[in-house]
């Protein structure tokens, strides 16, 4: 049989990884993966060294509107450990409860994004629907729904009042109680075990090798979790569970994200009722001294890195921002070899890399030598349709 | 105002209530890209108005476009705006797609807007934009279609 | 200075190992340890950080502009504590042996390298652009210090003026 070649890509809503997988295939298995990487590349580290370190606080928060506040958190920790500024206890926890919340918001988007590609369009619905209670939290929290700049330099812009403890404990129910519901949904039903058991397969030393990091690294036995390895701020006075999965495959990833979802719900309760009294923010002169920090967080996708280098001004001589899903691009390829076409989308998705894609793939026979352009819509479908000749059917379940 | 034959009464109908919409990143950070898709899910629910989301610029009439261009995406966007079918309209959505917004001076970015590369016809501003801030310029660039 | 025991420990053996390789080295707080290596070394400084002490993870490649001189700092981390690698090499011919032997997940940060600094990677096999967009101007980097925006594109600078 002919081999085709396909590159998938470039298109990609992201940071500075949107992406271009070159598939190589044999039928409709995946014979070669290769990862290009870069193509929205904007130039935010050069912009942060012309701006001051205020101004980088909203900069940084626009690296990636999903995990924003994770960006910010572990810039402003560098910037704070630079000025030797140690920031008030209520501060961390309130930096923590919005960590949280956005990790939900993040692992419900994406959970919706997976069913989406897996052609469970109800269960896409239902997500998204819950997932209004956590935006209106952070709307509540932060004043705005996506960009919540809840960090400034020294601590925190906003204060929780007892008001907004009271409805967001009362979301957090809703949230939690939907959650388990999604959670035996998504590892007891067999359509959904159908789509994603052994799809996507990294094993455990492999991704060590590449670096994998994040939900992506847990689904394969890998414990890394640096809210655990290297407690900041507040984590070490949290009771919450490292979750890891060792199906080492898209499944996996499933179940990790949406244990991780009723964790970060507890975490949240946790930190609503520790809450200590106290100011939230302190003073930090604009001018930083000379120095230079590396600190690493959590983000809802992996660890996130970031190094800043201070030179005695207000403006930083150098930010370093790493995002967690350029660590888990490598393993990608991996993933995909051996495996079906119908089943890219899924997986490219498992590692979160960002939301829905715009991209269009060139299908090139090279032996019959003509091309067609495919989109991502049209790759779902060809997975949908692929499954459901083997009896994978979404329209025959039901939600309660 | 001259008045519009039966046809083209017909025409405008069909159009206005059932736009197309292709959504195209350009080179954001994703915020104003969930908050559209937020629009079209149940809370919000555009899709009331007809509006679906479709995947090929082939097959739409409006293209929804966020985040600052960056140099890499001019020529696809141009390439993307020629393959839609007339008549076409182009939403920028988010401050940075209407201004460049703070990525504005950054080296991979195009200096100013959208509107430097591809002709815009609305302009929705915020950051990110809220859902609420989607449904009112779409329903608005609907209302002056029917004008 | 008990509570920095085991990040002491962490630089003796590295010592004893490289003993004169290393320029510098310093424990600048609880889990991190910063320190300075001989390009020619860091090879081999990567691989017994892998291999002998458990550093599996390199975090990320930072590319930083000395001045007088152009680095890279290698975040290696064993999930607890983190040892920054430094490796400088001279502005005026920059370049630095690749790593990816040892970290394979590499290629990319090292890319940025190339693309952002102009530190040529010895070992690092051809491939496109990244990140940068395919025509910008070959031999212009924009993370240095010395580069400005005009250097690639001359027009924004004439629309100030206006």
């Amino acid at each position: 049989m002919s081999k085709i070649s396909i590159p998938l890509g470039p298109q990609h809503p992201g940071l500075k990884e949107p992406i271009n997988f070159g598939l190589v295939l044999e039928g409709e298995q995946i014979d070669k993966a290769t990862v290009n990487l870069g193509y929205n590349h904007r130039g935010v580290e050069k912009a942060a060294e012309e701006r001051t370190y205020i101004q980088d606080i909203y900069l940084i928060e626009r690296v990636c509107g999903i995990c924003s506040h994770s960006h910010v958190t572990c810039y402003i920790t560098c910037v704070e450990e630079i000025a030797k500024a140690e920031i008030p206890e209520r501060a961390k926890a309130i930096r923590v409860l919005v960590g949280e919340l956005e990790r939900i918001h993040s692992h419900l988007l994406w959970l919706g994004i997976a069913a989406y590609e897996i052609g469970f369009d109800t269960l896409f619905m239902y997500v998204w629907r819950d997932r209004e209670h956590v935006l209106d939290c952070l709307e509540l929290v932060g004043g705005n729904r996506v960009h919540y700049s809840i960090n400034t330099l020294g601590g925190v812009r906003r204060d929780i009042t007892p008001e907004i403890k009271a409805e967001l404990l009362k979301r957090i129910d809703i949230l939690e109680a939907r959650t388990k519901y999604y959670t035996t949904l998504a590892t007891e039903e067999t359509t959904v075990l159908a789509r994603t058991q052994n799809v996507g397969v990294l094993p455990k030393d492999l991704g060590i090798r590449l670096g994998a990091c994040g939900p992506t690294a847990r689904a394969s036995g890998i414990a890394r979790d640096v809210r655990k390895d290297e407690p900041y701020l507040i984590y070490d006075k949290l009771d919450f569970k490292l979750i890891t999965a060792d199906t080492c495959d898209v499944f996996g990833r499933v179940v990790v994200r949406v244990l991780e979802t009723v964790e970060s719900c507890r975490i949240i309760r946790q930190v609503l009722n520790y809450l200590p009294e106290g100011p939230i923010s302190i003073k930090v002169p604009w001018k930083i001294p000379e120095g230079e920090a590396v600190n690493r967080y959590e983000a809802p996708r992996g660890e996130d890195i970031h190094y800043v280098k201070g030179n005695g001004t207000d403006k930083p001589e150098r930010v370093k921002v790493r995002a967690p899903t350029l660590a888990n691009y490598h393993a990608v390829p991996h993933m995909l070899e051996g495996g079906w076409l119908a089943d890219v989308p899924l997986v490219i998705a498992a590692i979160d890399p960002c939301m829905s894609c715009s991209d269009r793939a060139l299908v090139t026979d090279r032996a019959a030598a003509r091309s067609a352009v495919w989109s991502w819509e049209e790759m779902r479908r060809n997975g949908i349709e692929f499954y459901k000749r083997r009896g994978v059917d979404f329209s025959k379940v039901t939600l309660k | 105002m001259k008045t519009k034959s039966l046809k083209e009464k017909i025409i405008t109908w069909s159009r206005v209530k059932s736009p197309w919409i292709l959504h195209f990143n350009s080179g954001g950070c994703n915020g104003c890209d969930i908050e559209v898709v937020d629009a079209l899910t149940p809370r919000y629910d555009l899709e009331r108005f007809g509006i679906q989301l479709k995947p090929t610029p082939r097959h739409a009439d409006v293209m929804v476009v966020s985040g600052p261009v960056t140099r890499q995406q001019i020529k696809r966007i141009k390439r993307i705006y020629d393959q839609m079918a007339e008549p076409k309209f182009v939403v920028a959505v988010g401050a940075c797609a209407c201004s460049g917004g703070v990525f504005d001076g950054c080296y991979c970015v195009a200096p100013g807007g959208l509107d430097k590369v591809v002709p815009v016809s609305a302009y929705i501003p915020g950051c990110p934009v809220r859902p609420e801030a989607v449904i009112d310029g779409v329903v608005k660039l609907l209302g002056s279609l029917q004008k | 200075m008990s509570d920095l025991e085991l990040e002491e420990r962490l630089k003796k053996r590295l010592e004893d190992k490289f003993g004169g390789d290393i320029l510098e080295m310093a424990v600048q707080r609880r889990r991190r340890l910063w320190l300075t290596v001989k390009p020619e070394k860091l090879v081999d400084m990567m691989r017994f950080l892998y291999e002998e002490m458990g550093f599996n993870h390199l975090a990320t490649i930072t590319g930083v502009d000395f001045g007088a001189e152009l680095g890279a700092l290698y975040h290696t981390t064993d999930q607890h504590n983190i040892i920054t690698v430094r490796a400088k090499t001279p502005r005026a011919n920059p370049s630095l042996p690749t790593v990816r032997d040892v970290f394979p997940g590499t290629e990319s940060y090292e890319r940025e390298l190339e693309d952002l600094f102009g530190i040529k990677i010895e070992g690092l096999p051809p491939g496109r652009h990244y990140p940068l967009p395919d025509d910008f101007p070959p031999g212009q980097h924009p993370l240095r210090k010395d580069w400005k925006l005009t250097d690639a594109y001359p027009e924004p600078a004439v629309k100030e003026a206006k």
